[in-house]
C-alpha cells in the first residue's frame, strides 16, 4: 500500500501502570523530510520511537510505517529502517567491523567483497576506520554513538530514526551528523529525537514538540516561529519618549508597547496587529517625531522561544 | 534510499526472520573469544583432577560402578551450576544493557532471538562441559578400570548428561524471559539444583519431574540413568529420561511466549 507519509500515528498512547507516557498522539511525517521530534526529557520521545519500532505495545491507538501496522507487521517495517538508540549498546565481544557485518546481516547478503566494501564505507563515513577491529569494549561514549550512526545507515534504509543523535559528540561530531542528515534526505526520510534546538532549526523542515506525553505543536519551521507571539517592532530611541509612546500607541494597528531601558536609550518592543501598516509608517511616525531613532528592527525569533512558550505555558498537564 | 544492486534481502521468512544472523552471533561469543577454552579448561581440570584422584590414588582400582557414579555426579550436577551462570545473563543481561532491544530493533523475530541462543549455547555446553571433559574422563578410567566402560554405553551416558544441563539451560533462559533482575533468575535455578534432593524425599513422585536421579542414584548405587548407562545395566527409568525432555522443551516454548510479550 502506498501512501505519501512515512509515518502515520493515531491517537497513540502508552500507559505505563498510571503514567501517562504518551497521550493521544496523531502524527504525519512526509516523505524525505528531516522531521525533529522535541520535547524536554520525560516527555515521551523515545517511547514514540519504541512504539514505531515494535519493541513496546500501544495502550491505545495504532501507528503505521510505509503503510504497515507496527504490531502486526513490525518485522517488516523494521527491514526498511534504520534505528540509532539513545544509549547505544552493542554486543561488548564485537568489534566495530564485526558489528556492522552483524547488522549488514539482518538485512541482506551478497557478495562477501560487496558487503565488506559497505562496512568500509560506513567506518570512513564515522571516521572509525582506524578502530575497526577493537573491541567494542574499550570504545568511548562519541565513538559509541558513531557506530550507532554507521550501522543505523548500512542497510541503505528507507526511513532513520535517530534518537538524540548528537547527544554524545563534541562539536565538529555535531556538525557532521547534521551535515550528514542534509545529505540523506535526498535518498530517506530521517526522523530525529533531540532538545538541541540549534540542531533543529538548521537541518529540519518540519517540528513537533511533545510535552508530558502530549504534542504541543507541529508544523513546519516556518510557521511555527510566525504563529508565535505575532509581530513586533524593537525600536531603541532617545528624546521626548513619552510624547513618541502616546502618539505610536493611538494607531490602531498597534496592539501594545513593552518599554525598557537599554544602554542609557529607551527600548520599546512594539507589538502590531497589521504587519502592512507597521511597516509602511511606524518608523516614519517616530522619526517624524521628536525623538531619535538608533535602531529599528522586526523581531525574529528562534525555535527556542517557541519552545519555551509551549512547554512553559503549561497547557499540557500529565493525568 | 539507494541500495546496491549487489545485495539481495535475506530469504528467511516468519519466525526464522534474523535467525542466521542472530546465530552467527551467539556462535561467535563462544567460538571467537575465550570463552570456548575456558570453559573447557575448567570442566575437563575439574572432572579429570577428581576422577583421577579416585582411579590413579590406590593400587586397586575402585570397582566400575563407583566410579560411573562418581563420573555421574561430578559431569551432570557441577557443570549444572555453570549452565546456569552464562544462561542467567544471557537474556537478563541483555534486557538490562540494551543491546536485546538493540538486536530486536533490526528484522530479527524474538522467536529468531530466543532459538539463536537455545542453539549457540547448547552447542557451546555440549562441546566444552560435556564432550571434552567426557573424552578425558573416558580416557582416563579406560587406562584404570580393570572393566572400563563400553563406548555406545559411554556415548549414551554422555547424552543423558547433556540432557540434564540441557534442562537447565532452559530452564534458565525461561526465567530470564519472565524476570528483569539477575537474583531471581541465578536464585531459583540454582535453588532447583540444589533443592532436588530435599524435594524427592519429601514428594517422591518428583523423582519423575525433577533431574535429580537421572545422575544422583536414590536407592541402590546403579539406579540412577547415568551411571545405568554406563556401566551396561537397565535398572533405570527411561520415563524420566522423557519427562525431562519435554520439560526442557516445554520451558522453552514458556519462554517464547513470554518474551513475545516482552517491552523493551
Amino acid at each position: 500500500m502506498s501512501t505519501p507519509f512515512v509515518i502515520e500515528t493515531h491517537e497513540l498512547s502508552k500507559t505505563y501502570k498510571n503514567v501517562h507516557a504518551l497521550q493521544s498522539l496523531n502524527l504525519k511525517v512526509q516523505q524525505n523530510s528531516i522531521f525533529g521530534f522535541l520535547g524536554p526529557n520525560g516527555a515521551g520521545k523515545t517511547t514514540t520511537i519504541k512504539l514505531m519500532l515494535g519493541l513496546i505495545r500501544p495502550t491505545a491507538g495504532k501507528a503505521s510505517i510505509f503503510g504497515m501496522d507496527t504490531i502486526r507487521q513490525s518485522v517488516d517495517i523494521r527491514a526498511r529502517v534504520g534505528y540509532l538508540p539513545q544509549e547505544p549498546h552493542f554486543y561488548e565481544y564485537m568489534t566495530a567491523r564485526e558489528t556492522l557485518r552483524f547488522v549488514a546481516g539482518c538485512f541482506f547478503k551478497g557478495p562477501k567483497k560487496a558487503i565488506e566494501e559497505r562496512i568500509d564505507e560506513m567506518l570512513e563515513l564515522v571516521d572509525l576506520t582506524d578502530k575497526a577491529d577493537r573491541p567494542i569494549k574499550t570504545f568511548s561514549g562519541g565513538e559509541r554513538q558513531r557506530l550507532g550512526i554507521a550501522q543505523a545507515q548500512v542497510n541503505y534504509p528507507d526511513l532513520l530514526i535517530l534518537d538524540e543523535p548528537a547527544a554524545s559528540l563534541d562539536p565538529l561530531g555535531r556538525r557532521d551528523v547534521l551535515e550528514l542528515m542534509s545529505k540523506l534526505r535526498k535518498y530517506t526520510t530521517v526522523f530525529y529525537s533531540t532538545h538541541i534546538l540549534d540542531d533543529v532549526q538548521r537541518v529540519s523542515d518540519t517540528v513537533v514538540i511533545l510535552n508530558k506525553g502530549q504534542l504541543v505543536a507541529q508544523g513546519p519551521i516556518e510557521e511555527l516561529l510566525a504563529r508565535s507571539e505575532g509581530i513586533v517592532y524593537i525600536v531603541h530611541l532617545k528624546g521626548e519618549v513619552e510624547a513618541a509612546r502616546k502618539q505610536v500607541l493611538v494607531q490602531p494597528w498597534v496592539s501594545g508597547i513593552v518599554a525598557g531601558q537599554h544602554n542609557g536609550e529607551s527600548a520599546w518592543q512594539v507589538s502590531v496587529s497589521d504587519p502592512q501598516a507597521a511597516e509602511m509608517q511606524l518608523l516614519k511616525l517616530l522619526v517624524d517625531g521628536p525623538v531619535v531613532v538608533t535602531e529599528f528592527r522586526r523581531k525574529q525569533y528562534e525555535l527556542e522561544d517557541v519552545f519555551m512558550q509551549v512547554i512553559e505555558g503549561g497547557s499540557n498537564v500529565r493525568k | 534510499m539507494s541500495g546496491n544492486s549487489a545485495f539481495q534481502l535475506v530469504s528467511e521468512r516468519c519466525w526464522r526472520r534474523g535467525l542466521g544472523s542472530m546465530l552467527k552471533s551467539e556462535m561467535s561469543r563462544w567460538w571467537k573469544t575465550r570463552m570456548w577454552w575456558v570453559q573447557c579448561l575448567i570442566w575437563a581440570g575439574i572432572l579429570g583432577f577428581l576422577l583421577g584422584a579416585i582411579l590413579f590414588s590406590s593400587q586397586d582400582a575402585p570397582p566400575s560402578t563407583e566410579v560411573a557414579v562418581i563420573y555421574a555426579v561430578f559431569a551432570g550436577l557441577f557443570p549444572a551450576v555453570g549452565v546456569v551462570i552464562i544462561m542467567q545473563g544471557t537474556i537478563v543481561g541483555e534486557k538490562k544493557d540494551g543491546t536485546a532491544a538493540w538486536a530486536l530493533s533490526k528484522p530479527i523475530t524474538r522467536p529468531a532471538f530466543l532459538i539463536s541462543k537455545v542453539i549457540a549455547n547448547s552447542l557451546g555446553v555440549l562441546v566444552t562441559m560435556v564432550i571434552v571433559p567426557g573424552v578425558i574422563a573416558f580416557t582416563m578410567q579406560a587406562l584404570a578400570l580393570r572393566t572400563p566402560w563400553t563406548l555406545p554405553g559411554f556415548l549414551a551416558g554422555l547424552s543423558v548428561v547433556f540432557l540434564s544441563d540441557f534442562y537447565f539451560l532452559s530452564l534458565t533462559l525461561m526465567l530470564g524471559a519472565f524476570f528483569s533482575n539477575r537474583g531471581p533468575v541465578i536464585g531459583i535455578a540454582l535453588g532447583v539444583l540444589f533443592l532436588q534432593q530435599y524435594l524427592v524425599g519429601m514428594l517422591p513422585f518428583l523423582r519423575y519431574v525433577l533431574p535429580w536421579n537421572l545422575m544422583i542414584p536414590l536407592g541402590q548405587p546403579e539406579d540412577a540413568v547415568i551411571p545405568c548407562l554406563l556401566v551396561g545395566s537397565h535398572n533405570y527409568s527411561t520415563i524420566l529420561i522423557a519427562v525431562i525432555a519435554l520439560e526442557s522443551l516445554l520451558f522453552i516454548v514458556i519462554g517464547l511466549w513470554r518474551f513475545s510479550r516482552e517491552e523493551f
